[in-house]
């Protein structure tokens, strides 16, 4: 599966490729919602982990725009239920998530996305 | 009878030697050995019940995922990322646990590093570094375990098959007693032929995939685990206590170094003092 939390913990690795490698775009996406249950304490511990100004981006890309652009300081429950929607509910099922230093195209089927590299394009 | 485990030696280019005494191996015999794998070691259960809610992990090497869903008694308070070679053992990851969950699962190689550095919480990497074909190659991946988690605060659990089976297994493991070494093998998996097409309605016979493994000797893990970190520039000892430092300081603490059922254990915590 990639939904949003993994897209937002994957970078690019192919050989040489170690600046400007995150976050992945993607491409083609083809999105399917599945609801999951709230849990707030899990959202609230998980947000350290989480780049913020990518995760906007991205979600931004995919068409959702629920989210503020600067984290707030302050987590209310309404936003820890968008942030649960945008993070574990959105499931990208098909498409390609590419680099945008060095355009590496990682496809994404049936929901798995592949980030596997060529021999010669191992670090 | 069945097939006795055998040593063998490995000849060829460790990649190429990996990807057909194990990686083909597994997408052939994925369902049955999936149907197999799904009550989980206590050790790792109880590593796992231990974390915090709200931390995010890699499973390296997942396979069937069986440590997905986990802790059973706090469902969907941790978030294991599962990553695999096999794609047929991450179709069955997908669902690890529950039909009705969807599972986040990654086609990688567990000597890859496709995540943002020291970004998980833990790690885990269960059955899987005996897999590989070389020292360098097993050391390789247990650095790619350490780099995966934070370095202030990660925890990470690695598990190989031991040459010293329990009394249950039905393993036995040819060794040479005198190196006090790891050994190389085939552990057979006999996959009985079920195809009923018109040709095979005939035959029932059971074909035999030979698995590459390492099973590790006594010690090896814990010494394989010290030098990749050492290379990695980390002490391994436990976090002095903190006051005035003038040196940046990385470390990694074993927590536990153990056996349990025929398999080799550490369990690992990451510490960093910044200088002041």
């Amino acid at each position: 599966m990639v939904r949003l939390i993994t897209h937002n913990l994957l970078s690019c690795h192919a050989k040489g490729c170690t600046t400007n490698n995150f976050p992945l775009q993607f491409k083609d996406a083809e999105i399917e919602h599945r609801d999951a249950e709230f849990n707030p304490e899990f959202i609230r511990g998980l947000l350290p982990k989480i780049e913020w100004k990518a995760l906007v981006d991205t979600a931004k890309g995919l068409g959702d725009t629920s989210l503020p652009d600067e984290q707030p300081e302050m987590m209310d429950d309404e936003l820890l239920k968008t942030l649960h929607h945008v993070l574990l509910e959105v499931h990208i099922e098909e498409g390609q998530m590419i680099c945008p230093n060095c355009n590496h195209v990682y496809p994404i089927s049936n929901g798995i996305p592949n980030m596997l590299l060529a021999e010669h394009e191992i670090a | 009878m069945a097939p006795k485990v055998e040593t063998t030696v490995v000849d060829q280019d460790a990649q190429k030697y990996e990807q057909l005494h194990v990686h083909e191996v597994y997408e052939q015999i994925a369902s049955h050995f999936s149907s197999t794998r799904y009550k989980p070691w206590p050790v790792i259960a109880n590593f796992l019940a231990s974390l915090p809610t709200g931390w995010v992990g890699l499973d390296s090497g997942t396979g069937n995922g069986k440590y997905l869903p986990l802790p059973t008694d706090r469902p969907g308070s941790l978030l294991t990322i599962g990553m695999d070679r096999s794609r047929n053992l991450l179709h069955a990851a997908r669902t690890a646990g529950d039909q009705d969950v969807i599972r986040e699962v990654v086609r990688g190689d567990v000597l890859d590093n496709p995540w943002r550095r020291g970004v998980f919480d833990y790690c885990i990497s269960i059955a899987t570094i005996h897999h590989l074909a070389t020292h360098e190659r097993r050391k390789q991946a247990i650095q790619r375990t350490l780099q995966a988690v934070s370095p202030s605060h990660g925890r990470v659990l690695i598990y190989v098959w031991a040459i010293d089976q329990d009394e249950l297994s039905k393993r036995q493991i040819p060794t040479d007693n005198e190196t006090h070494a790891g050994q190389d093998v085939f552990v057979p998996w006999v996959l009985s032929n079920q195809k009923k097409s018109e040709e095979d309605s005939e035959r029932s016979q059971s074909q035999v995939y030979n698995r590459y493994y390492h099973m590790f000797a006594k010690g090896e893990l814990a010494a394989l685990v010290r030098e990749a970190a050492t290379e990695l520039g980390m002490l391994v000892e436990q976090e002095p206590t903190r006051g005035g430092e003038k040196l940046s300081v990385k470390g990694v603490e074993v927590v536990q170094d153990g056996w349990e059922r025929s398999n080799y254990y550490v369990e690992l915590r990451l510490w960093q003092i910044d200088q002041v």
